[in-house]
């Protein structure tokens, strides 16, 4: 059990996806200037890292290492992930549309994310069982949009300060990436 | 090799397969329009048209739910896209603007503190209500800049902002976020149809001109040189400059922030000086015409006030004709004013103006003998205006041979009561109302019993206290069955073709306001009040639990009451204290409520309610403004030329004022303060300018 709980908080605090690995951070920045865009942006991630996780562990385990095939990996990771959201998509739009309009364009967004495809990647590279894989995954999205909500709230109160004029919008996002991660960086050692 | 190939081809071939299937079982109908729509909106996400987004918007489009016009932000082009995608024609409509209100930045007007917060208004009004001892001045810290997502507003070098004309769709985005309301979109439709009201900035000037014209604005056109733009601003409330000009009583210059100083600006010399500008120049300055309704409207009577409410009427897109029962138009104005006050040529000048902005007049048609309301209805107009400026004794008097009325069931108790006396029998049908008259009221509504009415009904406004009837009269008229109705008001008068049938009455309470409206049977309708208002007749369609619909000719009309100026002390119902008293003391007060007939009734066929803004500033209603004002230099006022007597004998029709000079009217407008609420062109603020 304590194995678990190690895996979450690590996945969350100590090797935060974002602002320790540096994965994904296109959408970061992109949907980090509202708090509704960036909840609903959130919520997109941990489905889609959850579900293409474990999709992509059943890929590797029974198709590209019984053929030795572990160099494709990173091409038929792409391909699956990509028809699997599109899958859930038309699912969603057929069964829940309440939650489709919500995750809304956010979904084909991030099919081929680099930090989708690095969860995926990365739990397959530790060898982890599917159970752990998936506990990996949803923890490490869940510090995703953690990190993302953040980083809205003080974009936000940041918006409607005095900032000299070339500092404002992405340059002073980055500066406020940079000191998050810094500030990120006080987990390192709590869990090795 | 074969493998690696086998192996992604086969995930690849099931995923496609898959998805293939998946978009089988999984299919939603989604109406292609909706995507060619919104592939067609500017994908601002604006929010101007009052749905969640642009793809909100097309999917509400393609329902049918909103018009294809319905994106303010962006133009014709576009509008016409979508018409087409639809297969519909487009309405065109006219485009609104981004204007900002207030005239004095942060470091010219008077301070409360000094703010060093967040840079955001919201947040700056949250302290004391913002830094500014203005509770509705600009706070100039950019939200509404920073809102606007075409990049139209700018912060000019007041810290006010600037909108860009060509940029600004109209989507009203900073009137939504400016937390002062400064910022508000405009068009001239909207300037037509503007009242003031108490979250703008107005100067006392403007706020005592009857007719509401933007006098601050107009006299800084003229310092700028910019005389015909001045005649514009004038003209966008009220048409009459040249009339105004000279004759006006001016209650503008009477509250004139310079009386604190020296004399009050010769505002109105100004206007006069500006319209006689625009007939010398001979090009006619026409306020542009809104996109056509393509509806008829009547409007009777072609007077000051009639002339008014036709012109505005025309400009607002209606289609108007303008009835007039003398060979001549212009009313008072015409007959009332020696020569040399106002010079005929002028008045035609002037008149001319309005036909040709596309007004049809219609003359030597009396109401009553030529033409009737129902009548005019019949030929399909939308809306009759009565507007024949105070409706009094004269008009509404019946024709020679006594068979018709000017209006359905209308008549004066004056005339009721001299019938009487004169031994003939009144048109006075079987269940009469009588509205206000005292005592008169009373008598003649005794009378009408005992000639065998079957009710009668006697309205006042005022509760039975201060009608003035003692409480013995009161139960003896009772007892005969007079029926009496204390604060009460008429609300809607309906009939069929010639004939009056209900009216509607509004109880009020103690404030002036409807407590309960009540429908009575009523066919005949006897003034005992002053003078008459203006009066809308519209058709009305037949309710349905109406026994039989009307044979073909026949027609349904019901009345709608225009909403209350600003003299009006109540307003409910027709006759409203105050207001009857005030419209016709003067020209500029029948322009006022020539333009507010107008805009009621537009209002009435747009579908919208017909009243005023709420907060609109009243003549009761305390407004911010300065009692004292920091020393200024004081500047004599120039005075108006006039002829030297000698040729005022020789020539006894010669017009007596002759008008500023050019270099006059310029001093002359240098005078003025361009006040504000509270601000005002100090010395040390540029005022030597």
């Amino acid at each position: 059990m304590s194995e678990y709980l190690l895996l979450i908080v690590s996945a969350i605090f100590v090797n935060n996806i974002i602002l320790a690995r540096y994965l994904g951070n296109c959408p970061f920045l992109g949907t980090s200037n509202r708090m509704d865009t960036a909840i609903g942006m959130a919520m997109a991630v941990v489905f889609v890292i959850t579900l293409s996780s474990a999709t992509t562990w059943i890929v590797q385990e029974y198709i590209l290492k019984p053929f030795d095939l572990e160099y494709l990996q990173t091409i038929a990771f792409i391909l699956v992930i990509a028809s699997l959201v599109q899958l859930v998509e038309m699912f969603l739009q057929k069964s829940i549309p309440g939650l489709y309009r919500a995750l809304g364009i956010f979904l084909p967004l991030i099919t081929t994310n680099c930090a989708v495809l690095g969860v995926a990647v990365l739990s397959v590279e530790s060898h982890m069982s599917f159970i752990k894989t998936l506990v990996f995954a949803f923890a490490s999205s869940v510090g995703y949009g953690m990190a993302l909500v953040i980083l809205t709230g003080i974009r936000e109160r940041s918006a409607t300060s005095p900032i000299p004029v070339h500092l404002r919008g992405t340059p002073l996002g980055l500066i406020t990436v940079a000191l998050l991660a810094l500030a990120f960086l006080g987990f390192a050692g709590m869990v090795k | 090799m074969l493998e690696a190939v086998l192996a992604v081809g086969g995930i690849g071939l099931i995923a496609g397969l898959g998805l293939a299937i998946a978009s089988k079982i999984f299919y939603v109908y989604v109406d292609p329009k909706v995507e060619e729509i919104e592939e067609a909106l500017p994908g601002a996400n604006c929010g101007g048209c009052g749905y969640p987004g642009c793809s909100g918007s097309a999917a509400a489009i393609a329902a049918g739910k909103a018009p294809p016009n319905v994106c303010v932000a962006s133009g014709p082009d576009v509008h016409k896209k979508i018409a087409a995608i639809l297969g519909v024609e487009v309405k065109e409509t006219e485009p609104d603007i981004a204007r900002p209100g207030c005239y004095y930045g942060v470091e010219k007007a008077d301070l409360k503190f000094i703010y060093n917060g967040i840079e955001d208004c919201r947040a700056a009004m949250l302290l004391n209500g913002g830094s500014k001892v203005c509770p509705i001045g600009c706070l100039g810290l950019g939200t509404c800049v920073r809102a606007c997502p075409f990049g139209a507003l700018s912060m000019g070098p007041d810290n006010l902002p600037v909108v860009d004309p060509e940029l600004c769709t109209g989507c009203g985005t900073c009137e939504r976020v400016c937390p002062r309301h400064i910022i508000t979109l405009t068009s001239n439709s909207r300037r037509i149809q503007r009242e003031y009201t108490t979250d703008q900035c107005t100067a006392p000037c403007q706020r005592a001109c009857p007719a509401g014209i933007d006098i601050p604005l107009y006299i800084q056109a003229i310092r700028e040189g910019r005389y015909l733009e001045a005649v514009r601003i004038i003209k966008e409330t009220n048409p009459f400059p040249l009339v105004c000009g000279r004759i006006c009583v001016q209650p503008c210059e009477s509250v004139c922030r310079r009386n604190l100083v020296d004399e009050p600006v010769a505002i109105n010399n100004l206007k006069r000086f500006v319209a006689d500008y625009e007939m010398n120049s001979g090009q006619r300055i026409q306020i542009p015409r809104a996109p056509s309704t393509e509806l008829k409207v009547a409007v009777i009577g072609g007077g000051a006030e009639g002339l008014t409410a036709a012109y505005y009427l025309n400009r607002l897109g209606n289609d108007v004709a303008l009835y007039e029962a003398s060979p001549v138009l212009g009313g008072l104005l015409r007959v009332g004013l020696p020569e040399n006050r106002l010079p005929g040529k002028v008045l035609d000048w002037e008149i001319e103006g309005i036909l040709e902005a596309g007004v049809d007049a219609k003359l030597e048609q009396k109401l009553g003998r030529d033409i009737t309301v129902p009548s005019l209805l019949k030929e399909g107009y939308s809306a009759v205006v009565i507007a024949t400026g105070g409706w009094d004794t004269h008009v509404a008097q019946r024709s020679e041979d006594m068979t018709t009325q000017p209006l359905p069931g209308v008549g004066l108790l004056i005339d009721f009561m001299l019938e009487q006396n004169g031994g003939s029998s009144a048109l006075v049908g079987d269940y009469v109302m009588i509205l206000g008259g005292g005592k008169a009221a009373v008598q003649a509504a005794t009378k009408l019993l005992q000639s065998g009415a079957k009710a009668v009904y006697i309205v006042y406004r005022a509760s039975h206290q201060k009608v003035g009837i003692s409480q013995s009269e009161l139960q003896e008229a009772k007892a005969k069955g007079v029926q009496f109705m204390f604060r009460a008001a008429l609300y809607k008068m309906s009939g069929q073709d010639e004939k009056l049938t209900h009216v509607e009455i509004a109880r009020l309470d103690e404030k002036g306001n409807i407590s309960s409206k009540e429908e009575v049977l009523v066919d005949s309708l006897l003034l005992g009040v002053g003078r008459f208002p203006e009066l809308i007749y519209v058709p009305r369609t037949a309710q349905t639990d109406e026994p039989g619909a009307p044979a073909d000719e026949s027609v349904l009309w019901e009345t709608v009451v225009p909403y209350a100026g600003p003299s009006a002390k109540e307003e409910v119902g027709i006759f409203r204290p105050g207001e009857t008293h005030s419209d016709y003391r003067a020209v500029v007060e029948a322009i006022g409520a020539g333009r507010r007939a107008a805009n009621s009734t537009h209002k009435f066929l747009s579908g919208e309610q017909v009243q005023a803004p709420p907060n609109m500033i009243r003549k009761y209603t305390t407004v911010l403004n300065l009692n004292q004002i920091e020393p200024i230099p004081s500047i004599p006022r120039h005075k108006m030329p006039e002829l030297p007597l000698e040729d005022r004998i020789l020539n006894p029709d010669a017009e007596i004022t002759l008008g500023y000079s050019e270099e006059q009217a310029l001093e002359e407008a240098k005078r003025c303060l361009r006040c504000g609420l509270i601000c005002y062109r100090r010395p040390e603020a540029g005022g030597q300018n």
